[in-house]
């Protein structure tokens, strides 16, 4: 009787998991499938229909021969545009992250936490309130449309959300283990590299998924801050989406979101076991 | 060498003042302790001989130099935490090898001193494990090891034994004196906990309030305290206070409902202070059953109304009253079982340690 009712409890929880990982992944399914098909079937077959056969070619058009407004490379510049505007951006906020966050949790200061305070006020301030005076100091130092440009500006937003994410791990280590180190004879810039930096694994893990992220999805600054040929991939997809050269080519749009797409996805799935582990390393430690 | 000597020591945080003036002179070698209550600066007061944190004015000297301005790093000295503070990513190895690596010493000579201060700590078995991987009494020894390692001019040891289990500690402490006795290295160790502070130290320092109380060896300290506060402080179970009378050079008691007078060492520095009023301090040891062998001009025969009774093995302790107020003796467990359920016991009492205190400042009379 109750291994029954144990049973149906199970398929009730089971089947409503799968609902709605259905629900979430339906969008993804059909994106897939409409890329593999030509416009032809597209426009005859059901949406939901698998394609007839597997056609690349919305792929490839997609890739390199897509117009994106004026121009008809594909994506594939664009994309190298991100990646170029990504890695920087990642690795110099990171690292601006995990030192601030050192020494905000460990070399408190005369106004240390004043200063935390402030930059937390960084994590909420409006995209659009800084589009302006951005604008404005980019074309002053002249860094107008070019990719250090958008760049800095990525660094310069992103090292609000990295340093509260160092900072609030390394609070939770005790403030002996500098105090051992400095007695060691090892300096500031060491016990960070020695001895910090060491077990700083997950935290790396969840800032790089979250700015990588943050940079790879952006449109807003990506649309306003960047030149003509240092466009990043977002932007392009905008553009390639809303060129119509004889008709709307789902297929290509739907291939293009989904490359768009996908370095996040990946960077999503290699890391993302640790990134659930990283947010919550820090309660569990205590 | 490693004698240390702090010279009018204060040190402030924005408008308190936590160390109020602290004058010590260790000799070199000398096993010091530190010892009060939590928020008496005892750990401020080790800190600034680290340097770790800054002294407000005041001088310290190591050895000949004068140290005060010196970083951490350059002061010559090891400190073993009360947590531990091992680095968690880094093997037993590389955390006692780490202080010589920082200094740069030459690959072999790190290796070689590793091996030996492994073996002296037995903790060889354990070179390649990481911190996680060891039990409370490994990581303290590695913690040691780490300090052993550079051989500095003094050790610091900031409540080493506090996160240990009762057996260990006590297994530990002897370790740790038997150390001492082997390097000869000055040592200054910092605990709340007296019976850690009477059974290591060649001197204790008692602080209170930023201040140091007494500053003796723990003979002196146990037998000869400067006021009530370290009679009160040192000892387990800890010291009877009585306010009594002064009736002709000697203190007015009643107990079981009769009246005893107890005669008391050093009367003329009762009589210099003229007070008829004074704090009787008598430890416990010193109310016992009668022990006919111990006969002396000191020993007073009354009786003791028993209330409680607690038994800690070798003896028992019985709590009565005096002048109304709560006072402990140590009774043997013999007469201890005979002495419960409210009975009253033949005690007798020693009074040739008694020390009497001003009944208003609690200094020494």
């Amino acid at each position: 009787m109750t291994q029954s009712k144990q049973l149906m409890g199970r398929a009730f929880i089971y089947s409503l998991l799968l609902g709605f990982a259905i629900i979430y992944l339906a969008p993804l399914y059909v994106m897939l499938v409409t890329s593999f098909k030509d416009i032809e079937e597209i426009r005859t077959g059901n949406i939901l229909a698998l394609p007839n056969t597997l056609n690349f070619s919305a792929w490839s058009k997609a890739w390199s021969t897509a117009c994106t407004g004026g121009d008809c490379h594909g994506l594939a510049p664009y994309f190298w545009n991100s990646i170029r505007i990504v890695v920087p951006s990642l690795v110099i906020s990171t690292l601006i992250g995990a030192l601030n966050g050192y020494v905000l949790a460990q070399w408190q200061f005369k106004g240390s936490n004043f200063l935390f305070g402030a930059l937390l006020l960084g994590c909420f301030i409006p995209f659009q309130v800084i589009l302006l005076p951005m604008a404005k100091l980019l074309a002053w130092v002249g860094l107008a449309n070019t990719v250090p440009g958008l760049v800095s500006v990525h660094v310069i937003y992103g090292v609000a959300f990295t340093t509260l994410f160092f900072r609030n791990y390394y609070v939770a280590i005790p403030n002996e283990l500098v105090r051992a180190a400095r007695l060691d004879g090892a300096g500031f810039f060491a016990i960070f590299w020695h001895v910090f930096l060491p077990m700083s694994t997950p935290i790396f893990v969840v800032t790089v998924i979250w700015q990588f992220t943050q940079i790879w999805n952006d449109f807003l600054f990506g649309v306003v801050y960047s030149g003509p040929g240092t466009q990043p991939i977002t932007v392009a997809l905008n553009n390639l989406v809303n060129t119509s050269v004889g008709g709307k080519q789902y297929n290509v749009d739907m291939a293009a979101a989904i490359i768009a797409a996908l370095p996040t996805l990946v960077v999503y799935l290699l890391a993302g076991k640790y990134f659930v582990r990283g947010l919550t390393a820090g309660a569990v430690k205590g | 060498m490693g004698a240390i000597n702090i010279q009018n020591l204060t040190k402030s945080y924005a408008d308190t003042q936590v160390l109020k003036g602290i004058n010590l002179d260790i000799n070199n070698g000398e096993f010091l302790i530190l010892v009060g209550p939590s928020g008496c600066g005892k750990s401020t007061l080790m800190n600034c001989i680290a340097g770790l944190e800054e002294i407000t004015s005041g001088d310290l000297f190591i050895g000949d130099d004068n140290v005060t301005e010196l970083s951490p790093a350059e002061r010559d000295i090891a400190m073993v935490f009360q947590s531990y503070a091992l680095y968690p990513t880094m093997s037993v190895a590389r955390n006692i090898s780490f202080g010589l690596e920082m200094r740069k010493y030459p690959k072999h000579e790190i290796e070689a001193t590793v091996q030996e201060v492994a073996k002296l700590l037995q903790i060889e078995h354990l070179l390649n494990r990481k911190p996680s991987q060891l039990s409370g009494g490994q990581r303290q020894r590695v913690a040691m090891g780490r300090a052993l390692a550079r051989s500095p001019r003094v050790f610091l040891f900031d409540e080493p034994l506090s996160n240990l289990d009762a057996k260990l500690r006590v297994e530990m402490r002897t370790e740790i004196k038997k150390l001492h006795k082997r390097l000869g290295t000055t040592i200054v160790y910092v605990t709340h906990d007296q019976v850690e502070a009477m059974t290591l130290a060649d001197r204790i320092a008692v602080m209170k309030d930023g201040v140091v109380q007494q500053f003796s060896s723990p003979y002196e300290i146990y037998n000869d305290p400067a006021n009530r506060f370290v009679a009160d402080f040192m000892g387990s179970p800890s010291m009877n206070f009585v306010d009594c009378v002064v009736f002709n050079d000697k203190l007015v008691i009643e107990s079981a409902g009769q009246r005893d007078e107890l005669p008391i060492p050093n009367s003329e520095a009762l009589q210099a202070s003229g007070l008829e009023n004074v704090i009787l301090g008598l430890r416990p040891e010193m109310i016992t059953e009668p022990k006919p062998y111990k006969e002396s001009t000191y020993i007073t025969h009354m009786q003791l109304a028993v209330q409680v009774t607690e038994p800690t093995g070798p003896d028992t302790l019985a709590f009565g009253e005096w002048n109304q107020q709560e006072i402990q003796a140590r009774l043997s467990p013999e007469i201890g079982v005979q002495a419960e359920n409210h009975s009253t016991i033949d005690i007798q009492v020693d009074t040739s340690k008694a020390v009497l205190f001003h009944p208003k400042s609690g200094e020494r009379i």
